[in-house]
């Protein structure tokens, strides 16, 4: 109903005095499925502009913690705010202009096209009775191109493979048009040249002035694409900043009880890890 | 900030129009509405005269196709009045709504649990309705027949959430508590039936099937009311519906809220097949096929809601149809022809949800 009237929110009006966090923060979040917090009283500001990869051993709360940002996952204690205001305190629809999730395994409806996964993107950006935007087909056809599915926009999404599927909905959170992009494990179940397509999108859309933040596996390619990294392990944030600060031979060896050297990558001078062999009892050499 | 989107400037004030396949009403309204669909929903109405024409003409007692038109409009008289009044215009008019609030409940329970065999045929959702409207229609005389539906329908469902131990998340184990509570809701019927009449045969293929045969203008009027109120609220949640199918994740990050978007359905689902079991009994499978005729006419995704209805209400009223002129005997209900051709439609349906590993 309130088209055309801005949906961001000011910083730095809603807290007297000192400057609101730019973007995403996590303060004290304390996250669970059951009984046993899976996340730990984590805060974390997510640098705004930046391009922020979350990596950890598997079941340290990454990808939950993602959730939490997207506020798909309500947190036990502490709370997650967006320029300095709490996500719960926002309409979902407002909080979805602003932020947008992939998640690790989305549903495509079946007999959807493309095109009408896309669309579903702007969802936000409609009402009950208003269900189109003027910028929806603008949006929608940026977001097909950004993400290389134009050609293939009329294609059903149950007949792509699986680099398309994964770029059809890359599309859709391109079409929901949001300031901060978050992604959980994009590039699982690629294979390494669709991999890297992908992560080269994601700083493309971060030069461009998107906030991006990613869970990922993989320590060299999160090390080669972040403008921050952010180590997590039990729950809890062990280490962040920039790569090269970051990933050294003792973190590796603590938090993936992997003992590596780290070299700079020949092509970029990121931090690259390259594991020792693992002498296993019972097998030489 | 940047360069593309973010610069996507709202469209000139003046002229923010939709495209082709809007629906525009003033500036506040515009609703997608694509022409295949108008097309489709156009046939599937016309196909619905012609079997309402039909069920009024054929026949012995039938209106000569000559005097309907003023029989309808004008008003009926003799032998035209006591069928059109009495014997047929109740049972098409509460055939229609039947059919519509079996479709329509149907494709809210299949796309809430993103699986064709999660229908209110097979769950057990229409046979426990039927089972407490049976309980309160012979054991407690006086109390309105819907009551004892809506409780039936709640208890049923009540029963499979629980014993699934995952809600309505996993079709296969949906399916199989689902049996069981319909086995359960049967032999409530049919515990209740004998309990009171000992020669019920009529009687309890009426509350076991399902049948339209002597409906009165107060049913009718109960579906209609029914339908037409939920009507609306089923508009209201068919966009959330939408991206629901889409998964949770997905579907809150949009802005939607999963969990209320579930229950609204699970919740709308029970009133119209409650609702529709009230005045026709627990008909087998116009709800599972509808969705799934109407997702087959009509290209891409989402709930139909709007040809879900049409489609059951054709259903049923072809059903009914077939009840009342095939020579076989002399008007058997209607739920035992909806049976026998949604009993095949189950069989392909189970087999290939198999192969596709979802069961």
């Amino acid at each position: 109903m309130e088209k055309g009237k801005p949906v961001t929110i000011d910083a730095g009006t809603h807290t007297g005095g000192a400057p609101a966090v730019q973007g995403l923060s996590a303060r004290e979040v304390t996250l669970s499925y059951g009984a046993a917090p899976v996340v730990k009283g984590v805060s974390l500001e997510v640098p705004h502009g930046g391009l922020t990869v979350i990596v950890g051993p598997n079941g340290c709360g990454k990808s939950t913690l993602l959730k939490s940002f997207a506020r798909v996952l309500k947190p036990v204690s502490g709370h997650i705010a967006l320029h300095g205001r709490d996500v719960r305190a926002l309409r979902g629809r407002d909080f979805a202009r602003q932020v947008a999730l992939l998640p690790q395994s989305p549903i495509a409806p079946e007999g959807i096209t493309v095109q009408g996964l896309v669309r579903r993107g702007r969802h936000p950006h409609h009402t009950l009775l208003r269900q189109w935007s003027p910028d929806d087909d603008r949006a929608i056809a940026l977001a097909l191109e950004r993400a290389g599915m134009t050609e293939l926009a009329e294609a059903q999404a149950g007949d792509l493979s699986g680099g398309q599927r994964q770029r059809a909905w890359i599309a859709m959170v391109l079409a929901q048009d949001t300031e901060v992009i978050l992604l959980d494990e994009p590039t699982t179940f690629l294979d390494i040249s669709h991999q890297y397509d992908l992560l080269e999108l994601c700083a493309e859309l971060n030069r461009d002035g998107r906030t991006i933040v990613a869970v990922l596996h993989d320590l060299n390619q999160a090390a080669r694409f972040a403008s921050h990294l952010v180590v997590m392990n039990h729950g809890e944030v062990v280490a962040e900043g920039a790569p090269h600060d970051v990933l050294t031979a003792e973190l590796v060896a603590e938090v993936f009880q992997l003992d590596c050297d780290i070299v700079p990558d020949p092509r970029t001078a990121t931090p690259m890890v390259i594991p020792h062999e693992r002498v296993r009892a019972g097998k030489t050499g | 900030m940047s360069t593309d989107l973010r610069k996507a400037a709202p469209a000139p004030a003046d002229s923010p129009r939709p495209p082709r396949g809007y629906l525009r009403v003033g500036n506040r309204i515009a609703l997608p509405v694509q022409r295949s669909s108008v097309v489709v929903v156009l046939c599937a109405l016309a196909a619905l005269l012609v079997a309402a024409v039909l069920t009024l003409t054929l026949g012995r007692l039938g209106i000569r196709l000559t005097d309907l038109p003023s029989a309808v409009f004008g008003g009926a008289e003799g032998k035209d009045a006591f069928v059109l009044n009495r014997l047929r215009g109740p049972r098409l008019v509460t055939g229609i709504a039947t059919g519509a609030a079996f479709g329509l409940s149907g494709t809210l329970f299949q796309t809430v649990t993103r699986n064709p065999l999660g229908s209110p045929d097979i769950i057990g959702l229409s046979t426990g309705a039927g089972a407490g409207a049976a309980a309160f229609a012979l054991l407690l005389p006086g109390v309105p027949v819907w009551i004892g539906a809506v409780l039936g329908a709640v208890g049923a469902m009540a029963l499979v959430y629980v014993s699934t131990g995952t809600g309505f998340r996993n079709p296969g184990r949906l399916v199989v508590a689902g049996i069981g509570v319909a086995a359960i809701s049967t032999a409530v019927i049919q515990y209740v039936v004998y309990v009171v009449e000992r020669d019920a045969a009529t009687s309890l293929t009426a509350y076991l099937n399902g049948s339209l045969a002597a409906r009165s203008w107060s049913d009718a009027t109960t579906i209609w009311v029914v339908l037409l109120a939920t009507a609306p609220l089923c508009a209201l949640v068919s966009r959330h519906l939408a991206v629901g199918e889409m998964g949770d994740e997905i579907s809150a990050s949009l802005g939607s809220d999963p969990g209320r978007t579930r229950t609204a359905a699970v919740v709308l689902s029970i009133v119209l097949a409650a609702g529709a079991v009230t005045v026709a009994g627990p008909i087998a499978f116009v709800a599972l096929i509808a969705p799934q005729v109407a997702r087959r006419i009509t290209r891409g995704a989402g709930p139909r809601l709007l040809l879900s209805a049409l489609t059951g209400a054709l259903l049923l009223v072809l059903a009914d149809l077939a009840a009342q002129q095939l020579p076989l005997f002399d008007d058997l209900p209607v739920g035992i022809y909806t049976m026998a051709v949604g009993g095949l439609y189950l069989g392909y349906l189970l087999t290939r949800e198999w192969r596709r590993g979802s069961l």
